[in-house]
Order: structure tokens, then sequence, then C-alpha cells
């Protein structure tokens, strides 16, 4: 049988997700790094260039964007509309966080959903010769943000749990880990990856003004336990769930979460110099490096290790 | 992009020169100002102003869901007067929203019209930066004519406003216009080769999908960033305590003359007409010597144009062969516009079609009288 040949891909980025970038394209000789200009006139305005853009025609093309504030986003826009009417082959806009929405509840008349602005204008990116753009989104927070993309998108929906397996599977106790869910939505979104560990699933409960973490179901002495999440913001429900698994007997508690927000270096408590040594809470905590600036601000700092979406981005590109 | 072909209702959109490299299938149609003047009350003086605003707008905004309004200046009465018209109903009530940016300006609307009433919005930031935001009194709006007055001065604070901007037009209410009195980029862009990125483009294209209403398409309502903006000039103390208190929301220079040996000079008293279009303004005129040495003094402290208004313009001997127009040139060289009214037949006759004069006619004024 013979092998589908692999697409000639040329990937432009943001300057946020540079170290990213380079790493997708070490991971095939098909994939072509490029660059655009990213400068701004006085008024604070973009000034941009995409270089070689004539070189880009009759050619596969991604861009590899990062909205890690809203100051950023208009930029990377016009660069992510400008590209597919360059007469290129086909778009691929690769997102791997897509941020908003992680606390927004539409509880009233009058909330306004930002991730519904976000994603109408995702959805209105032009299409290219090869159609509607494709969309490339790790771990989306809320499962219903998929159906708010229209029809001149294709929204391709990736994980980062295969990554985490791999690595749990390199570890000398890895025939003694437990997976715990901080709640719900977790294990609604995880579960089924996860299926051939043992589980612990937590909940948040009230009590008068408090909210407290219990265990709903599992049991976790003994184990080295590894909370799983799609990302992480304060870090409060994560320490919260860790005090509740110690007092419940685990071995060890360590965490993953896809993205690493951490808004206001909230990363800070769970580094090990911060803590005592009996709270070292966490022995390891895994993150992706779908958020490049906290990826930069945690280099080398016990526990965080950095699981890189470069290779699973990279097989992506080839959809 | 293709553009959809003009229909009935005003979707306007600009001729546009060489901005943007635009594949063929994208016509752009000379731009259809009729509509919009024609329910404008304000003085000729602004459509006169519009007939020689060069087109800089580099996008075509004419679709199913927007159309565009091109408003000539940002002062109050000109948003109030923009969205009375864009409601399509005299004095009809508008909820008027807005950003921190525009809340002094939203103010001053509110306060031009009865029927526009201030609207709230709750802006905060979620710990990641990213908006939290909530629009008071959601249900108070169903069925209400709702405008956004918007700021994008920066990159920074333009996704907050879209999504408050993609939000209200789904909540019930009978009509949404978005006001915009500086459309930012576009004045340094130049697309001179491929791989050039006109961010103008980008936000016309954000803007351009806009959700529809139950009044249909989004009216989106933009001021002219390069048109100058009108100061009043009062060649002296007489003219000033003549005509401020009709001019009031126009920003004023006074001139005065003083007396230098055996010469009378005009100074320049109050007021600075640095970079502004400026109008000077008397009951009459006869030689022309005061209007001649306030162009002067004008030119000197910098404005970027000189216009003059009389109500009479009696010039003997024919003495307005002195007033030249600028032809686009320097304000010292001449004068954009000359207007004059037609109280003075003779004048009339001789100056009609002579730039710069204008005839500003008081027939209609006259008749309005006549029926008290």
């Amino acid at each position: 049988m013979e092998k589908v040949k692999e697409k000639q891909i040329f990937l432009f980025h943001c300057v946020e997700a540079e170290d990213l970038a380079r790493k997708v394209a070490a991971q095939s000789d098909c994939i072509q790094l490029q660059s655009i200009n990213w400068r701004s006139f006085d008024d604070g305005f973009p000034n941009l260039f995409i270089n070689n853009a004539q070189d880009i025609r009759g050619q596969h093309v991604a861009f590899l964007a990062s909205f890690s504030s809203p100051a950023v986003i208009f930029e990377q826009l016009s660069v992510i509309f400008a590209l597919p009417r360059l007469f290129v082959a086909s778009f691929t806009l690769v997102l791997p966080f897509f941020p908003t929405g992680s606390f927004e509840r539409m509880e009233e008349e009058g909330d306004v959903a930002t991730a519904f602005t976000m994603a109408r204008i995702l959805s209105n990116i032009p299409i290219s010769r090869g159609g509607p753009t494709s969309l490339v989104i790790y771990d989306i927070h809320a499962l219903q943000e998929r159906f708010y993309f229209g029809d001149h998108v294709l929204p391709c929906f990736e994980t980062g749990i295969p990554l985490l397996k791999q690595r749990l599977h390199q570890l000398p106790d890895a025939d003694n880990i437990i997976v715990a869910f901080p709640d719900d939505g977790a294990w609604k979104r995880f579960h089924k990856l996860l299926q051939h560990f043992p589980m612990v699933v937590c909940t948040k409960v009230r009590e008068d003004d408090k909210r407290i973490v219990r265990i709903k179901e599992g049991n976790p002495a003994g184990r080295h336990v590894v909370i799983v999440d799609d990302l992480v913001q304060s870090g409060g429900t994560l320490i919260e769930c860790q005090k509740v698994l110690a007092a419940h007997g685990a071995a060890k508690v360590s965490a993953y979460v896809t993205h690493g927000v951490f808004p206001k270096k909230s990363w800070v408590r769970f580094t090990h110099e911060n803590s005592e040594g009996s709270e070292r809470a966490f022995a390891y905590f895994w993150i992706t490096d779908s958020c490049a600036l906290t990826v930069k601000a945690i280099a080398g700092r016990a526990p965080f290790e950095v699981l890189s979406l470069a290779g699973s981005i990279a097989e992506a590109l080839q959809i | 992009m293709a553009a959809t072909p003009s229909r009935a209702t005003p979707a306007l959109s600009r001729e546009f020169p060489t901005l943007i490299k635009t594949p063929p299938s994208l016509h752009l149609s000379k731009p259809d100002l009729s509509v919009f003047l024609s329910k404008q009350k304000k003085q000729k003086i602004i459509r006169s102003e519009l007939k020689s605003f060069e087109n800089s707008h580099p996008w075509n905004l004419e679709n199913d869901r927007i159309h565009l309004i091109h408003g000539t200046s940002a002062n109050p009465m000109a948003v109030a007067a923009a969205l009375d018209h864009s409601s399509s109903k005299r004095s009809k009530k508008i909820c008027l929203f807005y950003c921190a940016e525009t809340k002094a300006l939203a103010e001053r609307v509110a306060a031009e019209y009865d029927g526009i009433e201030l609207r709230s919005i709750r802006w905060r930031t979620f710990e990641d930066g990213f908006p939290n935001l909530f629009i008071s009194n959601a249900h108070g709006i169903r069925g209400q004519h709702v405008a956004f007055l918007a700021s994008f001065s920066s990159p920074g604070v333009i996704f907050e406003q879209l999504s408050v901007i993609y939000a209200l037009p789904r909540m019930f209410i009978s009509s949404f216009t978005l006001v915009l009195p500086f459309f930012p980029t576009g004045s340094s862009e130049r697309i001179e080769e491929e791989g050039d990125v006109a961010t103008a483009f980008t936000l016309a294209r954000i803007l351009s999908n806009i959700p529809i209403s139950r009044g249909g398409p989004t009216s989106l309502v933009i001021f002219d960033i390069h048109a100058l903006q009108i100061s009043i000039a009062f060649p002296d103390d007489g003219a000033w305590k003549r005509f401020n208190k009709q001019l009031q929301h126009f920003p004023m220079i006074i001139c005065n003359k003083v007396r230098e040996g055996d010469q009378r000079i005009v100074r320049l008293k109050e007021g600075d007409p640095k970079g502004r279009h400026v109008v000077i303004v008397d009951d009459l005129v006869q030689s022309g010597g005061t209007l001649v040495e306030c162009q002067k003094v004008l030119a000197d402290n910098g404005a970027a144009k000189i216009s003059a208004y009389v109500t009479h313009g009696i010039f003997p001997n024919r003495s307005w062969e002195r007033f030249q127009h600028d032809n686009g040139g320097t304000p010292d060289k001449g004068l954009t516009y000359f207007w004059i009214t037609d109280s003075c037949p003779l004048t009339v006759k001789e100056v009609k079609n002579r730039r710069p004069f204008e005839i500003l006619s008081l027939a209609g004024s006259i008749a309005a009288t006549l029926q008290i």
C-alpha cells in the first residue's frame, strides 16, 4: 500500500509562539518556517508585512497563533485574515489555547459571552482556494463552544492527553498511578481518554459560604494521584484537591493541565522553592506549551515540566 | 469576497483608487451621499465640507449585514443627528451605550436630543485579562433602537467593545447603530506590494460581520478621519457679540483691530486656529479689507484652511475680485469657501459661479418667517 505523501507546509507564527513554531518545523522536513515583520505605527496600530508572499502561492499555509491577551489579538487577526487570500492552496489556523469562556457563565440576559465573539471572528476567516480554514484547538474548555463555530471554518479538536499518557508510562511508579478529576466537568472531558487508569472523581460542595472539594468516587490511598484538568488559572481548585487527596492517604500527588494560563504569575504558589519541605505538595506539574508566556516563566522550575505539542501539531497539519 | 450589488436601501461604499489590491470580483461604486444629506438638518456649510472630502477608506462595507453612513464631524450635534437619521424616524427614543473613552461624548450627545437615553455596561476583566462584561437592564432594551458609541483607539481595547457590539443586536432590539467617531488604521497604510497587510481591512471585515438585528443590517456611522475640524473666527468683538450664541457648538477664535501708529492691524485675541478649518463670520463685507487682514493672521497662526461667511455681500466696486480660491493650496493664497446669502442680488449675479463663492439662499427662511 502506498504511503500518502506528506504535504509541504509553510508555517507562519506570532511572536509569542516562535519557540513552539520552531519545534513544530523541526518535526518534519516538510514543514518550513516563514516570517512576518511585526511593527507598529506611531498610533499603536499594527504595521505588518508578510515576507515572501509570492512564494506561498499554491502552497499549504498555516499560522500558529497565541491569544494570550486581548491586546495581541488584533495584529494576529490581521495576518489570519490576509493569508488565505494570497492564493494559497489551503490555510490552517493552529490556536492551541482558545481563550475566554473559562470564567464565563451565561446566567442572565446581559451577560456577554466573549467566547462567542472570539468564535464569531474566527468563523469569519476568508476561505482560501482550499476551502474553509481548518482550525486546530487543543482541549477547548467548554464542550459546547465547539458549536459556536460557523461553516466557514473546520474546527479540529485535539487533545494533549496522549502526551500525558506517554509521560506517565515513563514513570518508575507507572503501575501505581490513579487519575483524579477535580470536578464533573473534567471527568466528562477526559474520562474516555484515560479509561485504563483507575479514577477518583472530586466534586465541589457548598458548606455555608465556603466551597469545599470532596471526593465523590474512588480511593487514592497509597497511590500516586495525577489530577487532570484542561487548564489552570489561580490554581485554587488544584490546591484544594491536593489537600483532600492527601488527607485520604495519597502517597504522591501530581497535576496535569493542557493549558497553564496562570494569570498574574499564580504558578508561583506551586514551585518547590516556595513551599517548605513537607509541603512540596506536587511531585510533578505537567503543562503543555500552549501558553508560551507561562512556559518561559516556569522554565527550569520544579515541579513543572513542559510536554510539547509540537509533534501533535505537526501531525494535525497533515490533515 | 464578492461584493453584493447596490440595493435600494442606502448602502454606501467607497470608490477607492490605490490602497488595496482587490481581486476583480470586488467592485466599488461611487458614494451615494444624497440620502444621508437630504435628511440632514445641519447648515449647508457641512454639505460643502463633504464635497471636498477625499476618500481614503480602503474597504467595501456593502453587504447584507451592514450599511455605512458617513458623518462629517464628531461633535455631539452631528452624532446625535446621525443617530436620529439612522433610526429613520424623527426623535425616536434611542438607547445609547458607550465605552469608557467615549463617555464624555456620549453625555454630550444625549444632552442634544431628548430622545437619546444613556445606558450603562459593566466593564471588568477576569484574572486572565479577558473581558467580563455585563449589559445592565438587558430586558429594558427589547424593542428599542439601540446605538453604541465606540472608540478603537488602540488594538487592546477593540476586543471588549466588539464583544458588546456582537451581543447587542441579538437582544431583541428593534435596530442597531454603531457609531465610530474615529476609524483607526488606514491613515498610515499603503498596500504597495504583496505582503503588505491592511489592518483597516481586518477591522472592516470584523465590523461587516456584526449580527443582524430585527431592524435589519447594522447602521455603521463613521466620521471622516481626515475632515478638518471647523472653528469659527470673529474679525472683531462686534461680530462676536452678534453671533456667538448661535454658533456655540464650534470652537471660537476672536480677532481684534489694533492701532499701531497710523496702521490698523488685525491680531488674534483668543482661540487657536492651528490645523483647523477656520470660517470667518461677519454680518457684511464691504471692501473686504478686514477679512483679508483676518485671513493673514489666521494663516500665519497655522490655520489649515480658511473660509468666510457674511450674510450681506455688499462688495462695492467689484471688491469681491480680491478674493481668490485656494485651489487646494495654502490658506494665505486664498479661501476655500466664501459664503454669502442672496440678500444682495447684484452681487449674487456677479459671483454666482465663481469660486470660492457660494450662495446660500434665504428663501426658506423668509418663507418660514412669512408664516408667523
